[in-house]
């Protein structure tokens, strides 16, 4: 009997310290969502009008038919999907040679992409804007989207290369031995066999693109070719606490389908992401 | 067929393919290569060689020089940025790393006794996770409004307690910045460190009851040691991602007030990009290179030997 009451102590400890964290992390996302539902007069009510008593979606209609925030939104996702695609065309072929040849120096080549990974982007973006400029890549998508496939690549090969390596490698063999060239393996039999790690790769690097700030913010001046993350900086810096209502749906506009995204592939991510930690 | 046979229809391995089994791995590496290498390597390269010179995004091709590095590194202002940059990271990875491991601690318990809610609490902790930096930024200062209708202001109204200056008392600004840091970026370490506990060969505790182990025993003596490697792989981690943080920090604080939370990177930012001062800021950005490099190594020499990934 003492065991068992023992463990309803914990089990209550449990509650308890699990209530206190999804408070946490969750008072952040209810605020925003309370907000972005307020009528301005609410907005001043603060907690008493957590649910708000008059809600609106006005504010959230105000910024989806505002002239500059479905351009963000499109600009985002363009670069986001556009920067994924060469992610994975310059990736996919890196991680198939690093899953199934042997070579001389293998650990040290995986190791150095990897290595790239610890640079912060500020420090090439110093040089990058540089050359960018002299270039007149500046305000294009194109030199946006090389820099996105750049800081992509390393996460992108590792992930493939983990996934690639689950298939069986007599699958390459009797492909092989049936007349299939390398190429074709890889084209033919392998890359369709890796859906699953195409598909989590390619949503990672998506929601790594949504979210890309420094980049852009320093590529692109032009306000109709400016992405989400670098127009609702701006459009922060413009407002006031009159207007704070309109700021919160714009916010959870640019923020909602990064946790879609993420939501819809939770599991894979995270094994993906996680395989290399723990191995280590 | 024979080996021969089989080797002439494979065009694409080339001289490499008359042994089958060793293809060339670099037609297929080229791709990443020439990305790399250009992307980072040069501008990294280069990065070093703007350091030696007076450089400015201003234009002309500036002269080769010693005094830009000697100028950067006795600035008086970068102290106080380091002590800051120290302060962020070293308060963000402490957070994260504790609150990763309880949450994930807890979490194995609950779904060991079938209690309710640990995908909800995992759930939300990701959902935070994934929020972009300056999306991030941007919600915190809404809670941190310190007029009486603010996010956490009010909510402290409300439990009868005084409001907080959040973002202006300089004293106070930095552990807000922490707190919002700590928010966005724990549902990583308590990802890692739930995939290191699920790791653990459960006949170690096996082995500890029958030595008539108790809980707390089991955590110091079994669970701790074994989490390890683990630990420090996501303390590299999480300690790099802090030290390059920048829009989270820039649309919260901008750095203010005053330089109270102006890390590294956001200086680095500031002095290329608003005092257009590409040499000055090519030597920060080799402190920060040089800092990254050595708290992994730091790290590092803690693992385990034969464990070293």
């Amino acid at each position: 009997m003492k065991l068992s009451s023992r463990d309803r102590l914990g089990d209550i400890l449990s509650y308890a310290f699990m209530a206190v964290m999804f408070v946490f992390f969750s008072w952040p996302l209810i605020w925003l969502l309370s907000m972005a539902l307020r009528t301005r007069k609410e907005v001043f009510l603060g907690v008493y009008r957590l649910i708000p008593k008059f809600p609106t979606l006005e504010n959230f209609t105000m910024v989806l038919t505002s002239s500059q925030f479905p351009v963000y939104l499109i600009n985002a996702l363009k670069l986001s999907c556009l920067s994924a695609v060469g992610c994975l065309i310059i990736a996919a072929p890196a991680a198939y040679a690093f899953s199934r040849f042997d070579f001389k120096g293998k650990g040290a080549w995986m190791l150095g992409i990897l290595a790239f990974q610890m640079i912060s982007p500020l420090v090439i973006m110093v040089p990058l804007y540089r050359y960018m400029s002299r270039l007149g890549l500046i305000d294009s998508h194109f030199g946006t989207v090389m820099v996105y496939i750049a800081l992509g690549v390393p996460m992108v090969t590792w992930l493939l290369k983990g996934y690639m390596d689950g298939i069986p490698k007599s699958l390459d063999e009797a492909a092989l031995i049936d007349g299939c060239n390398r190429l074709s393996v890889f084209i033919r039999i392998i890359l369709p066999l890796s859906t699953p790690g195409v598909a989590s790769a390619f949503i990672i690097t998506v929601i790594a693109g949504w979210s890309q700030f420094l980049v852009p913010f320093l590529l692109i001046t032009k306000d109709s070719l400016v992405p989400i993350g670098v127009g609702i900086f701006q459009y922060a810096g413009t407002q006031n606490a009159s207007t704070i209502q309109v700021l919160a749906a714009a916010c959870l506009i640019s923020v909602v389908p990064a946790i879609i995204a993420f939501l819809a592939l939770q599991r894979l991510i995270l094994s993906a992401m996680t395989a290399g930690a723990v191995k280590g | 067929m024979s080996a021969r046979a089989v080797s002439s229809r494979l065009p694409f391995i080339g001289a490499a393919g008359r042994h089958n089994r060793v293809p060339s791995p670099y037609p297929w590496l080229m791709p990443v290569i020439l990305v790399m290498g250009l992307f980072y390597l040069y501008p990294v390269i280069d990065v070093f060689r703007y350091a030696f010179t007076d450089l400015t995004l201003l234009g002309g091709e500036g002269h080769y020089t010693l005094s830009t590095f000697a100028n950067v590194l006795t600035r008086p202002e970068l102290v106080q940025i380091v002590w800051v940059t120290f302060i962020f990271t070293a308060g963000s990875v402490v957070g994260q790393q504790l609150i990763g491991l309880a949450m994930a601690l807890v979490v194995v318990r609950a779904e060991k006794r079938h209690l309710f809610g640990t995908t909800i609490l995992r759930t939300t902790a990701l959902i935070a996770w994934v929020v972009p930096g300056i999306a991030g930024g941007i919600i915190w200062k809404m809670l941190f409004n310190e007029a009486p209708f603010g996010g956490l202001n009010s909510l402290l109204r409300v439990l009868g307690m005084a409001p907080v200056q959040w973002l202006s008392d300089p004293d106070v600004v930095m552990w807000s910045v922490v707190l919002s840091n700590i928010w966005r970026g724990t549902a990583f370490s308590m990802v890692v460190m739930y995939a290191a506990l699920k790791a653990i060969d459960p006949s170690l505790y096996e082995a500890a009851e029958v030595d008539g182990a108790n809980g707390r025993q089991k955590l110091f003596f079994v669970t701790l040691p074994q989490l390890r490697p683990a630990i420090l792989v996501n303390m590299i981690l999480i300690t790099i991602q802090t030290l390059n943080t920048f829009d989270a920090i820039i649309s919260l604080t901008g750095g203010g007030p005053g330089r109270a939370t102006e890390v590294l990177s956001l200086y680095t930012f500031n002095v290329v990009f608003r005092n257009y001062d590409l040499a000055a800021g090519s030597v920060l950005s080799i402190l920060m290179l040089v800092i990254s490099l050595g708290l992994a190594l730091v790290y590092a020499s803690f693992l385990p030997k034969d464990e070293k990934a």
